[in-house]
């Protein structure tokens, strides 16, 4: 029987590891590339630990451009969708039994309909409503900002309703009556009863409305317009050509995710312990070396900590460089390029000699073609053989003439990708020497003679 | 005038300004916002894609041909048909559906856990761990999936430096990446529903059977998940119709060959800037999604009433 009880915790925390694992995982690992000073976010050939990438970011204009964009949207959003989910909300307490559940299946439609259905619907409407209504007012039917508050409004305004219903649920209307009966007007019973007791659904759900619009990305693709937000400018950035800038801006927020929930969570702590107090049942005053805030509430603690590293992080990146690693690193890539290229050179010789003994090399004339345009670097007319000993060149054609895999690192594959900065340091190492020892161009190039044999 | 008997009963409680308001707020959101949108995008989806200088003109007429398309493809000729959109239409389904499955094994445990253990301190760092991927943006999401499968990624290098294999494998171009980032996307959406209705579910209950003798499969069978069915539903609902519309996970994550169904009313809307053809296709993964989740919810016998709760 204990045996048995042992096995299923064990099975139980094997499960909320691997779990937890798979949510929090990917983010911890994607914040870990924001400081590596390689220019692929990866944490697997880890160069050297780096601030660049904030600096990258903190000079990104479009970016910048990108957050003013969100915000004025989302604080768009919030009002219309808090104003419209609090009269939906108000409305499904009074409306007809009969039409309760036509009225709620409408009002809940709009979190079930695929964002890109409510965008182009948005864009659509709005367009024909422009050429309906005359010239005058297409600048505002086809405003960015416009189109997107209402696009986003028109499903965000569900989560909202959700919310104040069931706040509602617990609100006696014989409140509001008492209030009549005394001689309030409507207004005033809705301004001094009803909108007090609502005061924590309408902060929640601002929040929700707010994040949620932030966040947006289905609908907003369509709708934007000349406006992009922050989640617009992220996606196509992510999709064309990726570097660890946007794990930095990803490192920020989930900083910030991670602050905002700890605060939360201390804050409804303290005022449980709080109401505990109140309520006669004394919390034990233990003499312990903790300040009386933080006892018996972990989540402050982990706050405290949190802010803590955060603020030496923050105060080290300003004094903190690099170059020192990054310099050791360029010169162990180069070290490890140049043995690669013995390496190659090795083979190469040996298949020269193996193709001497078998008699005049006929794959020659083919394969010299492709070896001077081969590269297109600035610097190929330092390296004395037109860059064909670039090992740039060598793992492009490997890719295509199925050459034997040479021993390249694991990045090699992402290479392309990088940019300037790899690419020059490829280029210059040919003129580390090593290349004189064999005259012969590109001939003997494994790959040249694998990609004629195939054909 | 006379006001309906019905209306006057609801201004007497509300006030003439604030009556008036609420129903402009609502009728503007139910209106203008939801119901207008989508007729004019139903009508649109009938219409030719015709320069500015003829619409209105004798060309501006109702046509289906937005739809055969999708069908018979571009020539519009009966027995070949547009083989490439209808299957990546197929597969869109398909794997949202079984995203959705993956989601329903992989939370039940846990909503379980989290539903019954009465809130100690460690159930409620759960919560909070829980809920921190769920702010962060759906974008930086499926950048973290790509940065983890990528070709030097830590799962190739992970599995290359146990020896498992000698050369990374392509995930990307596998669409692995695209199902566990998708499957990663939503997955809160269903564990949320279904950890408020198990919560609700009383303790005594599973203690009495488990007294009477029933096996552990029993309880769930017969117990748990009856109770739990408006939550499980609630929440395959939005995993399912939010997978299927899925814009950004696509977008990032899927390999070069194969396409999400948005992804196609994406391209025409944007790239082709044929409106009509975009509104068509996004017309068909309404309604198919919408006929989907309808047919489960008889099959399951689950009400409307109960999604979102």
């Amino acid at each position: 029987m204990r045996h048995n009880v042992l096995v299923s915790r064990l099975a139980l925390g094997l499960y909320l590891v691997i779990f937890f694992g798979y949510l929090l995982g990917p983010l911890v690992i994607m914040s870990m590339t924001a400081f590596n000073s390689n220019p692929f976010p990866t944490i697997s050939p880890w160069d050297c630990f780096s601030f660049e990438w904030f600096q990258v970011l903190a000079d990104d204009e479009r970016i910048l451009r990108s957050i003013r964009n969100s915000v004025v949207i989302g604080l768009g959003t919030v009002v219309l969708s808090v104003a419209m989910g609090l009269a939906a909300a108000l409305l499904l307490t009074q409306i007809w039994p009969r039409w309760r559940a036509t009225y709620y299946t409408i009002i809940i439609a709009p979190i079930l309909i695929p964002g890109v259905v409510l965008g182009i619907s948005t864009v659509v409407f709005w367009d024909r409503m422009s050429r309906f209504l005359g010239p005058a007012t297409s600048d505002l039917f086809h405003n960015g900002i416009f189109l997107t508050v209402l696009g986003q409004s028109t499903f965000i305004a569900s989560y909202t309703m959700l919310v104040f219903v069931a706040r509602l649920q617990r609100y006696d209307p014989g409140l509001t009556e008492a209030a009549l009966d005394l001689g309030a007007t409507h207004v005033q019973a809705f301004r001094k009863i009803l909108l007090p007791f609502m005061r924590p659904a309408i902060a929640s759900a601002a929040v929700l409305a707010f994040l949620a619009s932030f966040e947006n990305y289905n609908t907003t693709t369509f709708t934007f317009g000349r406006y992009p937000t922050l989640t617009i400018e992220l996606a196509q950035k992510v999709r064309y050509g990726i570097n660890p800038s946007i794990s930095a801006l990803a490192f920020i927020i989930v900083m910030l995710t991670v602050f905002f929930a700890l605060s939360a969570e201390a804050w409804r702590r303290g005022r449980m312990k709080m109401a505990g107090q109140a309520g006669g049942d004394p919390v034990p005053q233990r003499a312990g070396i903790l300040p009386a805030f933080l006892r018996g509430n972990w989540a402050a603690v982990v706050l405290v900590l949190f802010s803590f590293v955060a603020i030496t992080l923050f105060w080290t990146a300003r004094s903190y460089s690099p170059e020192q690693c990054k310099a050791e690193v360029r010169a162990a890539k180069q070290a490890e390029a140049a043995k690669r290229r013995e390496e190659l050179l090795r083979r190469r010789e040996e298949m020269r000699r193996q193709q001497q003994m078998k008699g005049p090399d006929i794959f020659a004339p083919s394969g010299r073609p492709a070896a001077p345009g081969a590269s297109g670097r600035p610097d190929t007319d330092r390296a004395p053989f037109g860059g064909v000993f670039d090992p740039g060149n060598l793992e492009g054609q490997s890719g295509t003439g199925n050459a034997p895999r040479d021993g390249s690192p694991p990045q090699g594959g992402t290479e392309p990708q990088t940019g300037a900065g790899t690419g020059a340091e490829n280029g210059e190492e040919p003129g580390n020497g090593g290349n004189r020892t064999t005259p012969f161009g590109s001939v003997f190039d494994p790959g040249n003679l694998s990609g004629t044999a195939g054909n | 005038m006379a006001r309906p008997r019905l209306f006057a009963e609801y201004f007497r409680t509300n006030g003439r300004f604030l009556g008036i308001t609420m129903m402009l707020l609502v009728g503007f959101w139910i209106i203008v916002l939801i119901l207008l949108p989508q007729l004019s995008m139903l009508d649109f989806s009938f219409r030719y894609n015709l320069p500015p200088a003829e619409q209105g003109g004798p060309k501006d007429v109702y046509t289906l041909d937005n739809y055969r398309h999708l069908i018979y493809g571009a020539g519009g000729g009966e027995g070949s048909y547009n083989t490439v959109d209808l299957m990546v239409f197929g597969r869109t389904i398909l794997a949202a559906m079984a995203v959705t499955v993956a989601d329903l094994i992989l939370c039940y445990p846990l909503a379980y856990y989290l539903g019954q253990s009465r809130g100690s301190g460690f159930v409620r760092l759960l919560v909070v761990l829980l809920i921190i991927p769920y702010w962060i943006n759906e974008i930086l999401r499926a950048f973290a999936f790509r940065i983890i499968f990528a070709d030097g990624g830590i799962i190739n290098a992970a599995m290359m430096g146990l020896g498992l294999i000698d050369q990374p494998i392509d995930f990307i171009r596998a669409d692995i990446a695209l199902y566990t980032g998708l499957g990663y996307a939503y997955i809160l959406l269903m564990l949320f529903p279904m950890y408020n209705a198990i919560e609700s579910l009383d303790r005594n209950q599973i203690e009495a059977a488990r007294d009477m003798g029933a096996s552990w499969v029993h309880i769930h069978r017969r117990i748990v998940i009856p109770h739990a069915k408006p939550g499980i539903s609630s929440g395959m609902t939005m995993v399912f119709m939010l997978s299927a519309g899925a814009l950004a996970a696509p977008q990032i994550l899927g390999g070069p060959s194969s396409l999400w169904f948005t992804q196609l009313v994406y391209q025409w809307f944007n790239n082709s800037l044929n409106w009509q053809q975009g509104s068509a296709y996004a017309i068909v993964l309404l309604m198919a999604s919408i006929a989907i989740v309808l047919t489960f919810m008889k099959i399951f016998r689950v009400n409307m009433g109960d999604i979102g709760k």
